[in-house]
């Protein structure tokens, strides 16, 4: 019994066997990824490597050709639910939600200002009162620093500014997990920091994430595992300190020497 | 023959008459083909059946490859050969919305193409999906970038409606015809028909801009 319960822990999210082609490129190659409650996991690797399609099949943005993903136990999906029915979709939309997904481009919605932006899945997919919706969408605002900007159009917000909004609006839905995808690659240097913080501080508060990064300062830091990825495959995995300062594999070596001779050291 | 701006005023009353009528033609007209211009859209995306696409873009290139007149025509004389008898009114605005549907629809296709794929993602990413992901979040940016095209179009379709004349709606040019007719004078009723036809169109496409910029901040 004690066994099982250990095992559930550690799959919280199981990624199982995944395979995706996208025509004759192949992004995911038999991948077998899994994250416990609470861990943060930094996806590090080349453009190309898979990193953004991995994070994608979780939530079954991209469903994959082969494998299977699960959720705290609940199949989010398999292969054979390719052609899902509308029950499926429901479902599938319900667990979505607790998934909540920050992008590099941030995706935030123009149409809507930045409470209605927080406010809107709330009352689609989580059927909350326009009241209660507001009221959550306020404090997650507030809570990411956007408590003066809540009636701005994201138009007027910086890129900073946007991304904290993707990430308030993720939040709303009281996600389990959370996934980012280079969450600050399209960001001006001085912007990055304060979406760091952001995330610094859901790590301490113990949210489980994933976050495909190339800030390896910022993954040294909050990572509980970084997990090196190459040619659609996860070639080398650990602790922060441990795989990002002695890396067994040449290619990893090879990856942080590569970001080492870019980034501007001072002598 | 000199013109004799009275002639004018005194029309000025039935004159203005025919423009509600022709507003109304247009509005109503271009309500439905706004309505059935998406429906196109909407189909030809989400189902995206062969078939469908294929009836589609046979439509789309007949209505832009004919004269509306000759649409006029078949709408109010081939209906009712099929048992169909709508009057005058309602043929007229049926042509425009067909006619006009087929623009829009083209139009909304071309707003969609400006949504980013990330505002779709985005939407399911949170569980949003189906009639909220179109109705909530990517129809209404559609719209929005589509504003200044679907203005120019129902400027179009304000001044197609003076072609309903020949299929007898009482509309501005009908009524302008019916003065001429009586009285003799031709180029003073039809001057004040140009010139509302004119103010018409002017403050619709100024209220184009004014819709802009009221939107423009809304937008990717």
């Amino acid at each position: 019994m004690m066994v099982e319960e250990t095992k559930k822990e550690d799959h919280f999210l199981q990624l199982k066997d995944i395979t995706t082609t996208f025509g004759s490129i192949v992004a995911l190659n038999n991948v077998n990824f899994s994250v416990k409650k609470g861990e943060v996991v930094c996806l590090i690797g080349p453009s190309g490597c898979g990193k953004s399609t991995l994070l994608r099949t979780a939530n079954w943005l991209t469903p994959p050709d082969k494998g299977s993903v699960s959720l705290d136990g609940v199949l989010v999906g398999s292969e054979s639910n390719k052609n899902m029915s509308l029950n499926e979709m429901k479902v599938l939309n319900g667990i979505r939600a607790k998934m909540g997904m920050v992008f590099q481009q941030f995706n935030v919605w123009p149409h809507l200002d930045a409470l209605e932006n927080v406010v809107r899945a709330q009352l689609v997919v989580a059927k909350r009162s326009r009241k209660e919706a507001e009221e959550k969408a306020t404090k997650m605002l507030f809570d990411v620093g956007l408590g003066e900007k809540i009636h701005d159009w994201p138009d007027n917000l910086s890129g900073g500014q946007k991304q904290r909004l993707g990430i308030a609006r993720a939040l709303a839905m009281d996600p389990v997990l959370m996934l980012l995808d280079e969450p600050t690659s399209a960001l001006d240097p001085e912007l990055v920091s304060e979406v760091l913080n952001v995330l610094k501080r859901l790590a301490n508060e113990g949210m489980t994430m994933i976050i495909v990064t190339h800030e390896l300062g910022f993954a040294s830091q909050v990572a509980d595992r970084v997990a090196f990825m190459e040619d659609g495959k996860i070639i080398e995995e650990g602790p922060p300190n441990v795989i990002l300062k002695s890396p067994k594999t040449q290619r990893l070596r090879l990856f942080l020497d590569k970001l080492n001779i870019t980034s501007f050291t001072p002598s | 023959m000199k013109f004799d701006l009275s002639y004018t005023i005194d029309a000025l009353p039935r004159l203005l008459e025919g423009a509600t009528v022709t507003v109304q033609v247009a509005l109503l007209g271009f309500l439905f083909s706004i309505t059935l211009g998406t429906i196109i859209v909407l189909t030809r995306t989400t189902l995206n059946w062969r078939i469908l696409n294929g009836i589609i873009a046979v439509y789309v290139s007949f209505i832009r490859g004919t004269p509306l007149m000759i649409q006029i025509f078949l709408v109010y004389y081939v209906l009712p050969v099929t048992g169909l008898n709508l009057g005058a009114f309602t043929s007229g605005i049926l042509a425009i919305t067909l006619n006009s549907a087929a623009f829009v629809s083209e139009i909304l296709r071309g707003g969609l193409t400006s949504v980013p794929k990330g505002q779709f993602e985005a939407a399911k990413s949170l569980g949003v999906s189906g009639v909220a992901l179109w109705g909530r979040v990517i129809l209404p940016q559609t719209f929005i970038a589509s504003i200044p095209p679907l203005v120019n179009e129902f400027t179009q379709v304000l001044k197609a409606t003076a072609l309903l004349s020949i299929i007898t709606v009482v509309e501005l040019l009908r009524v302008s015809q019916q003065i001429y007719s009586a009285n003799y004078h031709p180029v003073e009723i039809l001057s004040g028909a140009f010139i509302i036809y004119f103010l018409l169109c002017f403050f619709v496409s100024r209220g184009s801009v004014l819709l802009e910029n009221h939107w423009r901040v809304r937008r990717a």
